[in-house]
């Protein structure tokens, strides 16, 4: 999968979990301090990323992950 | 003071005086701390305008929200981030591209979760230094200014305190919340109340030194977990006493951790931290307290009642049984029963009922009202040997609590003389001791309570009538010694034994005595003729801590035979008991007369830096344990103190017939020794067992020393 498409659909699920609009999110955007993810939505995320791409993270790393540029590289890593 | 220091105290009025403030990472959700420390800073009414900052929201609590702390056009005085400590950082370097200067960071996972947060912590001084930024926290609960010129709750606290002349200060932010809701069942009110968590910034010493000058503080309340500037704190607190005469009362957690479990000489296993640090606050006269409800009963009395100026008490009670209980606490904590004059036992006596006991401590019977309290408390006050009142009120059917409570507060506030109550038992009384409060009269519950604060508000006060001592001077400085101990170190020499330690002591001019290395027993028996007759032979070895409990020391030698004996049956005697020890050599030393055996310590500590101990010397000085400490470098008057303190310094001052030591001599080679450990950081500690001290006049000598190399 090309890292484009990646990023399109992790965007897509952010806007979905976050209930903003995809336009808002910028490619180095960070999950907390840009687009105000609390503790909550943060581990939904990482849930549904699993879901979208049909993988098991490490939860413990995939926490690490602040922005969208990361989590593009480190859902590519997976798949 | 540091530079750094400098802008923190420049720093710090704008910090508690914020003309507008945003809350970094707030949201709207109530009951979260990004959500309630917005809405305590609104519901404070603060003096300044505050700022919202939050990613997704537009507005909070009807204020225009930002999305960023940039995007605000106004000039911003104070930040408050509450974001996670994932991304406190990015927060704090727009802080700084806005040009605030002073941030509260309340978010945790820093320090206290490992190395990790530990970096995170790092990075956010990095940014600090960058922009000049000072910063609380984090981890911490906030900043309270009751003062109606900033009235700030930048913090997650239930409770806005009522305006005090308190400041208190604490590491913990937990701990903050329970003493809020304990002051407020009190009556007590604060001036300033921060919590400064991990102290990664603006720490308790910059706070102190912004206290000194707060018009709305009389009383500083310190609550530390760890102290990593020892000396730093010391220096402050006694800046603090000495410009502003303001107390500083601090509570120390830790009190039970022994930090000398691996201490290889007698002065560092008995230095526990906790005794460096009673010592050194001693030393800075810091008032040092065992508990919060300890810390506040004293607090109080410092600030609502005036300062004692006798250490003699008069104590007034309805009640014999408590009068006598607090008559026995009175004593034991070292305060006298005043001595009544002729006029006064005359006045009580017209005054007073015959059953009526009317020498101190008064008993005005259990039957006494208010006129009764009256009598008796303006006859006490009026008396020139009374320092301060104590009065004992228990409930009983005829007693009018409020009505007394009332006269007490009234005759209290003619009289330059402090006046503690106690109001025994609890419901009943509640009306009274709340009348009590609201006119500042210190509360206790239990009488026996108003001993501590009484005797240490008197120590205070005495204490601020002294001269100021200046700094110590170090008026002795080696060169030499310190090559020598560096060229140890270079040879991994973990300890300096007899003969090279007493090199070092030499250059610092205390009383070494003549000692010699002899490596056979024919340089033994040439050593001994030079040095003359009576001699002590004592193993040298690096492996040998405590020389005496191998066999390895040997007194009293009068001859040469003896010499040879000596020098085998010690090398056998360690060969016995220690055959892993490598010896080098036999130490002789000439023996001096007898005298008292004290001994002199040093202790590298890692807080406070170098520590002198002062004690009963000999072999059984871990037994006795009757040492006294305090912080290099030090004065005579501070040698003097450390000599008086121990329990056996009677034995020192002459005692049964016995002439006093040379106390004179006792007092220099502390204040000599202080100064070698100052000029000698790689000491880490160093035992001088025993320094044998001889009658007055006739000086005293170093038996035996150690010094163990960091």
């Amino acid at each position: 999968m090309k890292l484009e498409e990646v990023k399109h659909r992790i965007k897509k699920v952010v806007a979905n979990v976050l209930k903003m609009d995809e336009s808002e999110i910028s490619d180095d955007a960070n999950f907390i301090f840009d687009l105000g993810a609390d503790s909550m939505q943060s581990m939904l995320l990482i849930a549904a990323f699993e879901e979208e791409f049909d993988i098991e993270m490490d939860v413990e790393k995939a926490q690490e992950v602040q922005t969208i540029g990361g989590a593009v590289d480190f859902i590519a890593a997976y798949l | 003071m540091s530079n750094r220091g400098k802008l923190h105290l420049a720093n710090l009025q704008t910090l508690f005086y914020p003309k507008s403030i945003a809350v970094v990472g707030t949201n709207r959700v109530i009951g979260t701390v990004p959500g309630d420390i917005f809405v305590n800073i609104l519901h404070a009414d603060p003096q300044g305008i505050v700022f919202p900052v939050s990613p997704r929201e537009k507005y909070i609590g009807g204020v225009k929200a930002y999305k960023y702390v940039i995007d605000i056009e106004d000039e911003v005085d104070l930040a408050v981030i509450v974001f996670p400590s994932s991304v406190a950082k990015l927060a704090l370097e727009q802080c700084g591209q806005k040009g605030i200067k002073t941030v509260i960071i309340i978010s945790a996972g820093f320090r206290e979760v490992g190395e990790k947060g530990l970096a995170k912590e790092n990075e956010l001084l990095e940014i600090a230094k960058k922009y000049d930024i000072s910063f609380i926290g984090p981890n911490c609960l906030g900043v309270i200014n009751t003062d109606p010129d900033s009235r700030l709750n930048a913090s997650f606290a239930r409770k806005f305190p009522s305006q005090g002349n308190i400041a208190f200060l604490s590491q913990s932010g937990a701990l903050c919340t329970a003493v809020l809701d304990y002051a407020q069942a009190k009556n007590i009110g604060f001036s300033k109340f921060v919590s400064f968590g991990n102290k990664t910034d603006i720490s308790e010493i910059d706070l102190l030194y912004y206290l000194m000058d707060d018009e709305k503080t009389k009383v500083i309340l310190l609550y530390l977990e760890e102290i990593t500037d020892g000396c730093g704190l010391m220096k402050a607190a006694r800046e603090v006493i000495d410009k502003s005469h303001k107390p500083v009362l601090i509570l120390k957690s830790g009190r039970t951790k022994e930090g000398a479990s691996a201490a290889a000489s007698h002065t560092g296993s008995l230095a526990g931290e906790d005794k460096i640090c009673d010592a050194a606050f001693k030393q800075a006269g810091i008032i040092r307290c065992e508990n919060i409800e300890e810390m506040f009963n004293i607090a109080i009395a410092f600030v609502y009642q005036p300062k004692p100026k006798r250490n003699d008490v008069a104590i007034i009670t309805n009640a014999g049984g408590p009068g006598v209980l607090t008559t026995d606490a009175t004593i034991k904590e070292g305060i006298n029963l005043a001595q009544f004059s002729e006029e006064t036992l005359l006045y009580l006596k017209r005054n007073l009922p015959t059953t009526a006991n009317i020498k101190n401590p008064v008993d005005i019977i259990g039957d006494a009202r208010a006129d009764r309290y009256v009598a008796a408390i303006s006859a006490a006050v009026r008396d020139e040997n009374v320092g301060g009142i104590f009065i004992i009120l228990t409930p009983q059917s005829m007693t009018d609590i409020d009505t007394i409570a009332k006269e007490i507060a009234k005759v209290a506030e003619e009289f330059d003389k402090p006046v503690y109550a106690s109001f025994m038992g609890e419901a009943d009384v509640a009306s009274g001791i709340k009348i009590l409060q609201q006119n500042n009269i210190p509360h206790y519950v239990l009488p026996e309570s108003m001993c501590k604060p009484f005797l240490k508000v008197y120590e205070f006060n005495q204490q601020l009538q002294k001269e100021n001592n200046p700094e110590p001077v170090i008026t002795k400085q080696s060169q030499e010694a310190k090559s020598f101990i560096n060229n140890s170190l270079k040879l991994n020499r973990k300890y300096l034994y007899e003969i090279n330690a007493i090199k070092v002591l030499a250059e610092y001019d205390l009383p070494v005595i003549k000692s010699r290395l002899a490596k056979s027993v024919s340089e033994a028996l040439q050593v001994a003729e030079e040095i003359g007759y009576p001699l002590v032979m004592k193993v040298m070895s690096d492996d040998i801590v405590h020389k005496f409990d191998v066999g390895g020391v040997m007194l009293n030698i009068n001859s040469k035979e003896e010499v040879s004996g000596a020098y085998e049956t010690i090398l056998k005697n360690v060969e016995t008991i220690m055959p892993e020890a490598t010896i080098e050599g036999i130490s002789i030393s000439e023996q001096v007369a007898q005298g008292v055996e004290v001994i002199l310590g040093i202790k590298k500590d890692p807080s406070f830096g170098s520590v002198i101990m002062f004690g009963v010397g000999g072999i059984f000085v871990e037994i006795f344990k009757d040492v006294s400490f305090r912080v290099a470098p030090v004065q005579k008057d501070t040698a003097f103190e450390m000599i008086n303190e121990i329990k056996a310094s009677k034995l020192l001052l002459g005692t049964r017939g016995k002439k006093p030591a040379d106390i004179d001599s006792i007092i220099e080679s502390i204040v000599k020794l202080s100064h070698m450990a100052v000029d000698n950081p790689n000491i880490k500690e160093l035992d001088i067992n025993p320094l044998i001290v001889l009658e007055q006049g006739k000086g005293c000598f170093i038996a035996d020393a150690k010094i163990i190399l960091k």
